[in-house]
């Protein structure tokens, strides 16, 4: 455990208990967390990346207090999470997004100020952080519009003022910016930025890649519950420097011919997707110029099209973490 | 804000206008034609079955509106405890439910012209404040059930109604089968309202002071119930991570 980490974990584990079945039921556990360690320096933006049921949110709702985990321990800023529930609270905001999570009837300024009760901020001192957060977040001039009318990124930013009324030391981030436009994706992304610089350890999870190789200093990769890389964005790129991406597309390619790609020697792995009627094949590979050249012959009777050659993004040593 | 989400939510005017004003014009109608002694039922009736349906059906429908708004997982996250979130939104019912004897006793007197004559004052104030307690209670203890459970709406939706008889609202217990009424000397709310009944007249004893200490002490049990339920609340949603969950 690392006494000056603004957020600790310790083989950190979670398992959901469910039932299976109508008549006869059966207990079925699900594993979310398989002993996760992690440990985040105060005023760093640190990034979890991860498919969908990797764990993320599970980890997030453990630092945020609302999951108690099945054994290991978690800590923000040296305080237990679970045995110190309410002070973690104080220190702490957490943004969850989405359409739901606000009351839609009250204007955007009410649902402020009804956070900044249950947080027990002071009255003058709220009144004056809603203001400014209000200024800050863009949401000037509509905070007395009930929020049933807002858009979907004001919905966002309004919950990220939420997550910001008791100026947290250590802010959690769930998917910020997913379902925004780019324009305003790029404006909240500048915004954490300066959160953590002005010295807000922020923990975000994203499905984004940009997002992760832009603002954070950290990020780590989650699959099926366990930590597989963790690093700089630079360092978990080197995972996939001595590989090339080939990609091309192609009509009607079967599966057996796929599988003969994917048992090259050269090749790590070969992903498919679907495109209308066509398919996008992108090949992970240590040759790629070599494999470029050979697809004629590997795939004859095929016709491929918009053969490419590219270095490897951080997108790329995702794909390949969390596929292999 | 509580209180600021009723006035704007049009289903609110329904539970304190509407439906205690419906039951009261029926058991106004009903009532109207028997013995003088009825008339504190028919009066009092329509305004009580308001006021409870709003204490308890709103206070803790109050959680599952939380939920389906996707508020509960904040709320529950924030340093304000849960039970004292949820004390706030009870104390919002039960004032909007107070509202519910206005519409009842008005039509009571400006249509069938009848009013309470034979009231006790100071043992009726009392009893009042006394079954607005016992509301509170009852609401409080059964709060964390729709916080534990998803499901908990649909059951505990149709007790409100049993709660009607059981207590008496609109007709003495003592009218009910014996079974029934000691399942109604449970009830914290059936004491405090046979002393409001008898403090307004009623021909069925005048133990005012015992049956608030009763509503009194069956409620303080209630609270300690509510108490250790708001505990494993907040443990078993920590554990299974439902709240999220409509």
């Amino acid at each position: 455990m690392n006494p000056s980490a603004a957020i600790d974990a310790i083989q950190l584990r979670k398992t959901y208990a469910t039932t299976r079945g109508f008549i006869k039921r059966e207990r079925v556990e699900q594993v979310a967390l398989r002993g996760v360690d992690l440990s985040i320096g105060r005023g760093e933006l640190f990034g979890l990346l991860g498919p969908n049921g990797a764990g993320k949110t599970t980890i997030v709702k453990i630092f945020t207090t609302l999951l108690l985990p099945s054994s290991g321990t978690a800590r923000i800023q040296g305080l237990d999470v679970v045995k110190d529930q309410w002070t973690v609270r104080k220190r702490i905001g957490f943004v969850f997004g989405g359409e739901r999570g606000l009351y839609m009837r009250l204007s955007g300024l009410d649902n402020l100020r009804y956070f900044a009760d249950l947080y027990q901020i002071p009255p003058e001192l709220s009144r004056r952080r809603i203001h400014g957060l209000l200024d800050q977040l863009g949401l000037k001039g509509r905070e007395n519009d009930k929020v049933e009318g807002y858009s979907r990124g004001m919905k966002q930013r309004l919950h990220l003022a939420r997550g910001l009324l008791n100026d947290p030391e250590v802010l959690f981030l769930d998917e910020p910016t997913i379902g925004i436009d780019p324009v305003g994706a790029r404006e909240l992304r500048v915004l954490v930025r300066g959160l953590a610089t002005s010295g807000t350890t922020v923990f975000l999870t994203t499905h984004y890649m940009l997002e992760a190789d832009e603002i954070c200093d950290r990020i780590a990769v989650i699959r099926k519950g366990e930590i597989v890389a963790e690093g700089t964005p630079r360092s978990i790129k080197t995972r996939v420097e001595d590989r090339g991406i080939v990609e091309f597309e192609c009509e009607g390619l079967e599966p057996d011919r796929i599988d003969s790609l994917r048992r090259l020697e050269a090749v790590a792995t070969v992903i498919v997707e679907e495109r209308d009627l066509s398919q996008v094949v992108t090949i992970h590979c240590s040759r790629p110029s070599e494999l470029a050249a050979s697809l004629g012959t590997l795939l004859q009777g095929r016709q491929v099209r918009k053969v490419s050659v590219r270095e490897p993004t951080l997108e790329d040593a995702y794909v390949l973490l969390v596929s292999s | 804000m509580s209180s600021k989400v009723r006035v704007i939510t049009p289903f609110t005017y329904l539970g304190w206008l509407v439906y205690p004003l419906i039951i009261a014009i029926l058991g106004l109608l009903i009532l109207s034609q028997g013995s003088a002694s009825k008339s504190a039922y028919a009066i009092l009736g329509g305004g009580l079955i308001g006021f409870w349906g709003l204490a308890y059906q709103e206070g803790g429908n109050e959680i599952q509106n939380e939920r389906w708004s996707g508020t509960l997982e904040q709320i529950m996250a924030c340093p304000t405890p849960l039970a004292v979130i949820v004390v706030g939104k009870i104390a919002s019912s039960l004032t909007f439910g107070l509202l519910s004897f206005i519409p009842t006793v008005l039509a009571a007197y400006l249509v069938w012209h009848m009013s309470l004559r034979n009231v006790d004052p100071i043992p009726f104030l009392v009893s009042f404040v006394v079954l607005t307690f016992s509301f509170f209670a009852v609401a409080i203890s059964l709060a964390p059930l729709y916080a534990m459970w998803r499901w908990s709406n649909a059951l505990i939706n149709g007790f409100e109604i049993g709660m009607f008889a059981l207590c008496g609202f609109m007709f003495p217990v003592a009218q009910l089968p014996h079974w029934l009424q000691a399942v109604s000397s449970v009830l914290a709310p059936a004491w405090a309202t046979r002393s409001l009944y008898a403090a307004s007249g009623q021909p069925y004893g005048h133990d005012y002071w015992l049956w608030c200490g009763l509503a009194i002490a069956i409620s303080c049990v209630y609270l300690l119930i509510s108490w250790a339920l708001f505990r494993l609340v907040d443990k078993r949603a920590r554990i299974t991570g439902q709240l999220a969950f409509v």
